[in-house]
């Protein structure tokens, strides 16, 4: 059976970590980085890339769009 | 149908400040409030209204551009937030001592000092006792969602021409940044020069042959002449406490507590009511809209029903000390926050209300 991995990119720069996100992935994929973007913020980041589905929740919650999911499908 | 859009609490204000007819804006970037700077350079409010929009070279020069501008009757405003807010505190003390209007915006972060960027609370008794030096006062307006923010515009406006005041808009990070629903309103025509020389007969339009000159000024080496001026400032003062007490209650009305709350605080505590009267426990909300006037009051009548206030600020308590003034120190008034940057969430807020009372 095709087995669907997911990515998520976030666009640094407008992330205010705000922390939304973090609850919202049932997979516990996203953390907030301890670097800082332009404007001061500790954006969001995958922490646990392997774990992703790609059910895109994270970026449904984004209050700001910051976030964009890629699946791919993978076959074992 | 009106319109509505899906905005940031900056962005909110910026826009409103567009649609309102705001003459001119001067500010200068700093997080959490940069996106009033960077929505109105990029909506170019020159081309849609004539308004001017100008990056200064700091907050001191963004504050005395303001002062120049409001002198000549225009509406001017500024923002910043906490750090920037404490340059500007000689340019308010002295539009205050010039009886000048214009609005000033603090989308408050965590201090002291340079701090975090995160939301706080704790400018509060820097922006309702004054700021700078003097016996002055602002008239302080706390958002608590980006509704406001873009409604409370406009009001400042009124206020501040109404009794040629500065008016501080007390925000925070929070509603600086939040994503909310608003409804826009209509775009206003800017005034005119012969409507701005109507409006503000004492500004400094340019002097006409028939009448006197008009003098922008805050020093008066006649200290029987500054008094006389100190008192007709606290007159007025007077007189913005008689008629313009803003606040709004939820759930008072069979309370046996109650929060007071505004801004953030208070839209957190709206969850925490929902949580603790599911429990069992009655308690309601009051949130003061204007910081000053603050609803005395109000909460000197709401003593004499409830058992117990908690105030709920992002600070180590500021606002609290209003609280037990206002109820004449009658009632327990105790104070639960977080400090820093860190937000209280709706659960910590009903433990520190049992851990207080229950």
């Amino acid at each position: 059976m095709a087995k669907v991995k997911g990515s998520i990119v976030v666009d640094i720069e407008k992330c205010k970590g705000c922390e939304v996100c973090i609850p919202a992935c049932p997979q516990d994929v996203i953390r907030l980085a301890e670097e800082v973007n332009g404007k001061g913020y500790h954006f969001a980041y995958m922490a646990n890339p392997d774990s992703c589905t790609g059910c895109a929740n994270c970026a449904i919650v984004c209050p700001d769009g910051v976030i964009t999911v890629y699946r791919k499908k993978v076959s074992e | 149908m009106k319109e509505l859009r899906l905005m940031k609490g900056n962005e909110a204000i910026s826009e409103a400040a567009i649609r309102a007819g705001v003459d001119g804006y001067f500010g200068y970037p700093i997080t959490p409030q940069s996106e009033v700077l960077e929505y109105l350079m990029a909506e170019k409010p020159e081309e849609r209204t004539g308004m001017v929009v100008l990056q200064a070279e700091s907050e001191v020069a963004a504050i005395n551009m303001v002062y120049a501008g409001a002198g000549a009757g225009k509406m001017v405003m500024t923002s910043s937030s906490s750090p920037g807010i404490s340059l500007k505190q000689e340019g308010i003390t002295y539009i205050a001592g010039a009886e000048l209007p214009c609005m000033i915006l603090n989308v408050v972060r965590g201090g002291p000092g340079l701090g975090t960027i995160q939301p706080a609370q704790s400018d509060y008794f820097q922006a309702v006792k004054g700021g700078g030096h003097g016996d002055y006062k602002l008239i302080v307006l706390a958002p608590a969602s980006v509704q406001e923010m873009y409604d409370f515009v406009e009001l400042s406006f009124d206020l501040a021409f109404k009794y040629r005041n500065p008016v501080m808009i007390l925000s925070d990070g929070a509603i600086g940044q939040m994503m909310e629903k608003v409804e826009i309103g209509e775009q206003k025509v800017r005034l005119t020069d012969a409507q701005v020389k109507e409006r503000c007969p004492w500004a400094t339009t340019g002097k006409d042959a028939n009448r006197e000159r008009n003098i922008i000024t805050s020093l008066d080496l006649d200290s029987n002449k500054q008094e006389l001026f100190n008192v007709k400032l606290q007159t007025k003062y007077k007189e913005v406490e008689a008629n313009e007490v803003r606040y709004e209650e939820m759930q008072t009305e069979d309370a046996e507590y109650i929060f007071v709350a505004y801004g953030t605080s208070a839209r957190i505590c709206q969850k925490s009511i929902e949580i603790a009267r599911a429990k069992g426990i009655k308690v309601g909300l009051l949130r003061p809209i204007t910081l000053f006037p603050f609803p005395n009051k109000r909460l000197l009548e709401l003593s004499k029903q409830v058992k117990g206030i908690l105030t709920v600020e992002m600070s180590a308590g500021q606002m609290i000390e209003d609280v037990k003034l206002a109820v004449e120190c009658s009632i327990p008034v105790q104070h639960f926050g977080r400090m820093g940057g860190i937000i209280p969430s709706p659960g910590e807020v009903v433990e520190a209300l049992e851990k207080t009372y229950l």
